[in-house]
């Protein structure tokens, strides 16, 4: 069939098995037995039908247009796409209410509502990609890399303002593109490290983070230099001489040292004789990872010491719920606690269709949106939650694939964004339910429930897909 | 930008994908494989485990009638996070329920610290008001059906004991108990426990965040019904058991009673009693306390913790050491003149004519006879010493129950107090004679019996010999017999031939006018056979006591009544046990007088209008 001539089928066939699976598991979580119409549209799920319809609809007509208009009106789009997320935040209630805190919805009727953000992701996509992909464009010189940065910030600026942080975080994504396209390492490395440590200061104890960050450095470093067997032997001295220390310790000065400080210890010696190697053998490079890494170990203090004494209480609470992490703390951690019991108690296969008790009464909420993701773990169990986080690493993957293999920039820059902004929402979805990430209100990629993010998430791939069959001619060629 | 660079890039970025995933991965596969907590808070949040208290097992007496019944009775409990938020009237709350609003405030308070758990607000909430309260509808607030006891004839309160909530020591002793459950705390209710209890069942739901049921969990496949506890019949005659109670009223001491054919006791009043139901609901800690202080101790057994000098009635079991051990016939005389002086000792006896043969000696009570005949034991040549002889004595006269515990089936039984050799040994620095001890002849001195221990010998005495452990419980419902220790014959060291001479003294002493101090207990053809008691007391008046048995030849009841400072063993002890058996062999009462004079009896007790 000429339609779907050098359409991925890869790609379609993953895109396919992620909707089918949502909608089972929206079934599940959203069957409501007051309803007594099994086939009633009150049910949330008899909407989902009709979602993936128009979802379907949609990829077949992005498949249908020629390739060349996303390239032609990618800025006209970029344009809407900021007029929508602009438009919400001035126009009156009656037309763009407040739904959950955030003025970031159009509302049609009762039940139909458009979360424009989901199709301003698109637009950004299809705009970064069109300025990158500019003959004259090198992402090393300062001022391109400024425009880019704008046509980032623009949106997610506005996006924020709609008090809708999550959905404008997931921009930042678009390092991973501009990464690929050759942004010098040495600034998305320390930005991914600030934003990473920041979260994880909340998120973990000290020893677990200095942990943690020993063992990504001598990884990265081994990555990097290779001589694996160095680092290995590097990381089990650590160990064995921080559990001695913190053995003597117990044994000598009644603990007087705590695990982390003897870890604290053990790492500030190891700087140091790192570093005294390094000289030694003359290998220049390990004193930028020390470099990094002394950088973090001063970070993750300070952010709790500036977080803790210097700011004001209300300042605090700001920032942690711009960060999305606490706005209601006994709320959401009751959230995320239920949403760890609702994945934690689903075991090897989990408790069935329809079985699961979190879900079935209520205890994990947004269980049809945003926790979509606990039913998965709760009724189908480690085989269903892992055959999903495959589906959706395989799709990402692909997507990568098929952005390598293009021709022309334009195509392997915007795949790279639909990859990315992929990655993005399953990071903080699932790491989300799984106590990993904050709470952020983002939705998991054709799973969750909501029109708009289906329709949104089957527009950005299947332009992808329809960019990587481009020898094709569109529509109007045959 | 160079290839090279590319392909790195390339690379990184994939493994950074695989990277995030793998994390992911790891986190889901620990919480779902590896860390079980979840699986348990899941079923902690959805399940609710409702207790199905079982009904307790009620007690009829020996005719069917009923002692303690079960009555309905309602937890008032609350799940403090299914309040709501805007809370709720606790004004009409405390009237409905009839608590005071300090109660449900702190009851409140203690129910938030696990919000998630029923915890109890108010307990013996009564039918009326549950359904009251339910018309109401608290959110959060339900009722539990549990029992309580009620006793409809109001009588026996040390003997059935009571019912209480089980404390965290006792928790810690029973683990098959938890918090909210009942448990006998004394008399009947602690010995049969096991019987009485039943077993609870439990009802597991499904509740949704909200709280509300929404179902059975598994359609009920994990549910249990509640088996309720067994039914006792009592040994007691509740008819009985209450005319007794009516007849100590005002005095301190014990009536037991035991059908001597079977050890079955018929009463066993303990004096002064309470009413039962004051032990139960919610006043039951405010009148425990106002009894745990009462001067008179009404929560004391006195029954089967007493330990009282058994005085006279002690005379019978010296005649039959001294028949047994060939140091007495019953055709011996011993001299008597107002007593038993031997150089500064001498035992005082009330006048009557001199010398006297056994039986005449049991009917009139001798003291001087008992004297020779306890030294003619405990002196015996052929043991050598006053000592072995005490010893040879003091084998006897547990072998009659005393200075033991019976190991009847009631719990927290006395054993009393037979003196030992090393007791004087020690008191008198090893120099003691016959003429020490001679108190004991008497049934006085170190001595010390329960009143069950007294009714025991009568019923021994009755049975020519033997005795069947006295038991209170005559038969468990699904059960075919009670302990088989309840249904031997436990003879005493003393052959039964021997016992004839003594019980026609018993009887001589009753049916024989002027012959003995027991006439008034005579009643006409019933064959009456008793012994009266006075035991000298260091506190005040004398004890009176009255251990008797009817008829003599079959006897279908022997009886012991202990009267605290009731003075002659004739004047109080003998008239309530002589009412007690006519009532009990005839259903009638012939002397109303005499009936009259006991219940207008109220005996003055110095010592306990001590405060201590």
């Amino acid at each position: 069939m000429p339609l779907f001539e050098g359409v991925d089928r890869i790609a379609v066939i993953l895109y396919l098995l992620l909707v089918a699976a949502g909608m089972v598991c929206i079934t599940s979580a959203s069957y409501n037995d007051s309803i007594e119409e099994v086939f009633s549209f009150k049910h949330f799920y008899m909407k989902q039908v009709i979602w993936i319809g128009a979802a379907f609809g949609t990829a077949l007509f992005i498949l249908l247009l020629d390739s060349r208009y996303y390239h032609m009106y990618a800025y006209y789009a970029y344009a809407a796409g900021i007029l929508l997320i602009a438009g919400t935040l001035v126009l009156p209630e009656k037309i763009a209410p407040v739904v959950n805190g955030a003025k970031a919805w159009y509302k049609f009727s009762e039940s139909v509502r458009i979360q424009p953000v989901e199709f301003a992701k698109i637009a950004t996509a299809l705009a970064v990609a069109r300025i990158m992909s500019n003959y004259s464009f090198s992402i090393k010189r300062i001022g391109d890399l400024f425009r880019v940065g704008l046509i980032i910030m623009l949106p997610m600026a506005i996006i924020v303002l709609q008090n809708d942080t999550g959905s404008g975080v997931v921009l930042c994504s678009f390092l991973f593109v501009l990464y690929r396209e050759g942004l010098n390492k040495w600034i998305c490395i320390p930005i991914l490290m600030v934003a990473a440590l920041f979260i994880s200061s909340f998120l973990f104890t000290p020893l677990f983070l200095l942990s943690l960050l020993v063992l990504i450095f001598t990884i990265s470093d081994a990555m990097m230099i290779g001589a694996w067997r160095e680092h290995i032997v590097f990381l089990a001295s650590v160990g064995v001489a921080t559990l001695a220390l913190y053995t003597l310790s117990l044994l000598l000065w009644d603990r007087a040292l705590s695990a982390y400080v003897c870890m604290l210890i053990v790492m500030i010696a190891a700087v140091v004789v790192v570093a005294l190697l390094a000289v030694k053998k003359n290998i220049a490079s390990i004193f930028l990872t020390l470099a990094l890494f002394v950088g973090s170990m001063i970070f993750v203090p300070t952010t709790d010491i500036i977080f803790e004494s210097i700011l004001k209480p209300h300042q605090r609470e700001r920032i942690l719920s711009f960060l999305g992490i606490v706005s209601d703390p006994s709320g959401a951690d009751y959230n995320v606690n239920q949403s760890k019991i609702a994945i934690g108690s689903g075991g090897l296969f989990g408790k069935g269709f329809m079985q699961g008790t979190q879900i079935k009464y209520n205890f994990v909420p947004e269980k049809h949106t945003d926790f979509i993701f606990c039913t998965v773990g709760e009724e189908w169990g480690f085989v269903g939650a892992a055959l999903v986080l495959g589906l959706l690493c395989a799709l990402i993957l692909r997507l990568m694939k098929i952005g390598e293999r293009q021709q022309e920039p334009f195509s392997r820059i915007y795949s790279y964004c639909v990859a990315s902004i992929l990655l993005f929402h399953v990071l903080v979805n699932v790491g989300m339910t799984i106590g990993l990430m904050p709470v952020m209100g983002i939705p998991l990629p054709f799973m969750s429930y909501g029109g708009s993010s289906l329709v949104a998430f089957t527009i950005l791939v299947f332009i992808a897909i329809r960019l990587d069959a481009s020898p094709r001619k569109g529509l109007s060629e045959w | 930008m160079a290839d090279n660079d590319a392909h790195i890039r390339r690379a990184i970025l994939k493994w950074v994908v695989l990277g995030v995933f793998g994390v992911i991965g790891f986190r889901v596969a620990y919480i779902q494989l590896v860390d079980t907590k979840y699986k348990r808070l899941a079923a902690g949040n959805v399940l609710r485990y409702e207790v199905q208290y079982a009904p307790r097992g009620e007690v009829v007496d020996r005719n069917g009638e009923f002692l303690v019944q079960s009555k309905e009775c309602y937890d008032l409990m609350v799940i403090h996070r299914d309040i709501g938020k805007q809370g709720f009237d606790t004004v009409r709350f405390c009237n409905i329920v009839g608590i005071t609003k300090e109660k449900l405030v702190a009851a409140l308070r203690n129910a938030r610290m696990r919000p998630r758990a029923p915890m109890l607000i108010a307990n013996y909430v009564s039918k009326e008001v549950k359904l009251r309260f339910e018309e109401c509808n608290f959110p959060g607030f339900y009722t539990v059906y549990r029992t309580v006891r009620q006793y409809p004839r109001k009588i026996g309160g040390n003997l059935l004991g009571y019912v209480g909530e089980v404390n965290a020591d006792i928790i810690k002793r029973n683990p098959e108990y938890s918090a909210g459950d009942y448990i006998g705390m004394s008399g009947v209710e602690a010995a049969y426990e096991d019987e009485l209890r039943g077993k609870d069942g439990v009802k597991i739901l499904e509740v949704d965040t909200h709280g509300a049921i929404k179902g059975s969990y598994m359609n009920g496949a994990f549910d249990s019904l509640p088996i309720p506890g067994r039914m006792l019949t009592c040994t007691i005659d509740a008819r009985l058991q209450a005319f007794a109670e009516e007849l100590m009223e005002g005095k301190v001491g014990a009536v037991v009673a035991i059908e001597p054919s079977t050890g079955e006791i018929l009463v066993m009043a303990s004096s002064p009693t309470y009413d039962p139901d004051e032990l139960v609901g919610r006043e039951r800690g405010n009148n425990y306390m106002a009894m745990l202080y009462n001067n008179r101790q009404p929560l004391f057994n006195r029954a089967v913790k007493a330990k009282y000098p058994p005085g006279s009635t002690f005379k019978l079991v010296q005649g039959l050491i001294g028949m047994q051990e060939g140091v007495l016939r019953p055709s011996d005389t011993h001299p008597c003149h107002d007593g038993y002086h031997v150089g500064r000792i001498s035992q005082k006896c009330h006048s009557h004519y001199s010398p006297l043969d056994l039986r005449s000696a049991v009917a009139q009570s001798c003291n001087a006879y008992f004297c020779y005949v306890f030294r003619d034991i405990i002196e015996n040549r052929k043991y050598g010493s006053v000592k072995k002889g005490l010893e040879v004595w003091g084998e006897y006269v547990r072998s009659f129950g005393f200075g033991r515990k019976l190991e009847s089936d009631f719990l927290g039984e006395g054993g009393g107090t037979v003196p030992t050799r090393e007791l004087y040994d020690k008191r008198y620095r090893n120099s003691w004679n016959g003429l020490t001890v001679l108190s004991l002849s008497i049934g006085q001195g170190e001595l010390g019996c329960t009143p069950m221990q007294m009714a025991n010998l009568a019923a021994t005495i009755a049975n020519r010999g033997y005795y069947y452990i006295p038991h209170i419980v005559k038969a468990v419902e699904g059960r075919d017999s009670l302990d088989s220790r309840f249904y031997e014959k436990h003879y005493t060291n003393v052959d039964p031939r021997h016992f004839e001479p003594i019980v026609e003294g018993m009887w001589k002493g009753v049916n024989i006018p002027g012959a003995g101090t027991s006439s008034q207990a005579m009643l006409p053809g019933l064959d009456v056979c008793g012994k009266t008691g006075t035991a000298q007391n260091p506190h005040g008046q004398d004890h009176s006591t009255f251990l008797s048995f009817a008829p003599k030849d079959n006897p279908r009841i022997a009886i012991s009544v202990y009267v605290e400072n009731g003075g002659f063993g004739a004047a109080a002890a003998l008239p309530i046990a002589s009412l007690i058996e006519e009532f009990y062999l005839t259903d009638t009462i012939t002397r109303p007088k005499m009936l009259e004079n006991v219940k207008n009896m109220q005996i003055y007790y110095p010592y306990y209008a001590k405060k201590r």
